[in-house]
């Protein structure tokens, strides 16, 4: 009996774990980063911006500067943790579910820069690198 | 004493399933090569190229050129118990033209590879 007791126990565990349960890790990733060895090719003042398309594949996106252009590639990793001490409570109050939740996360983006004169050739290009700032964060009250 | 046994197993296989989902969504057209490649440089018109691709989700002027911008996002999720994770690749293409409205340079990429349908959140 205490072996049955045992497994529905476990259930329970797993039923309070699973989809919409008190804890979650959630991870959401947009693109792949790019390395300095994948830009390496790029010359300034001779690589056109569809070698580099071709390379890299398309930008996500083309700013309008005074006399130039930028072509963008993003990468964003995105880490979330969320635990509900109060998902329990349900069990024991039926009409009210009071929520005591602790969540925490962050968004690190990378992002490679082109820049390009107006007929498309590359003139500079620029890493921006804010990757770490993506962790999975258990305790909001730090500084 | 069998049974039961049988019946928590059941039980702890139909709640570990209950917790899981796996998604998988796109937006925007995948483009055509060959209306790509019937777009030619020096010679077709904007109504040219949007008859072929349809009309740019995004119309971007830089230094009197204007930039037709055609999105695509393909995206895989999945959800097992308490882990989520969701991967997203984009793949736009750009058609530049001049200020006669004539195709100037089309920028596409090569092929990204499809996302991958993970559930574990951690490492890369």
């Amino acid at each position: 009996m205490r072996r049955v007791i045992g497994s529905f126990a476990v259930c329970f565990a797993i039923a309070a774990l699973s989809g919409c349960g008190p804890v979650i890790w959630q991870r959401f990733t947009l693109n792949q980063p790019i390395t300095k060895d994948q830009v390496a090719f790029i010359q300034n003042g001779e690589t056109q911006l569809s070698e580099v398309a071709k390379e890299l594949g398309s930008p996500d996106e083309i700013l309008n500067l005074k006399n130039r252009l930028i072509a963008r590639y993003h990468f964003i990793d995105t880490k979330y943790f969320r635990i509900n001490f109060g998902w329990g409570l349900r069990f024991f109050i039926p009409y009210y579910t009071p929520d005591l939740v602790l969540s925490g996360g962050g968004a690190g983006t990378d992002v490679f820069d082109v820049a390009c004169d107006s007929k498309f050739v590359v003139q500079e290009t620029a890493f921006a690198f804010h990757k770490s700032s993506s962790r999975f964060n258990f305790w909001p009250f730090a500084d | 004493m069998h049974r039961v046994r049988c019946l928590v197993l059941v039980a702890a296989v139909c709640l570990l399933i209950g917790g899981c989902a796996f998604v998988r969504g796109t937006y925007g057209e995948e483009v055509n090569s060959m209306d790509l490649s019937s777009i030619k440089k020096g010679t077709s018109t904007r109504a040219e190229v949007a008859t072929l691709l349809g009309a740019p989700e995004r119309i971007v002027e830089v230094n009197d050129h204007e930039i037709f911008q055609y999105y695509r996002f393909d995206m895989k999720s999945g959800l097992l118990l308490f882990f989520s994770r969701t991967n997203v690749i984009s793949e736009d293409v750009f058609v530049f033209f001049d200020g006669n409205g004539i195709v100037q340079d089309i920028v596409v990429g090569k092929k990204k590879p499809a996302p991958d349908m993970q559930f574990w959140p951690f490492g890369e």
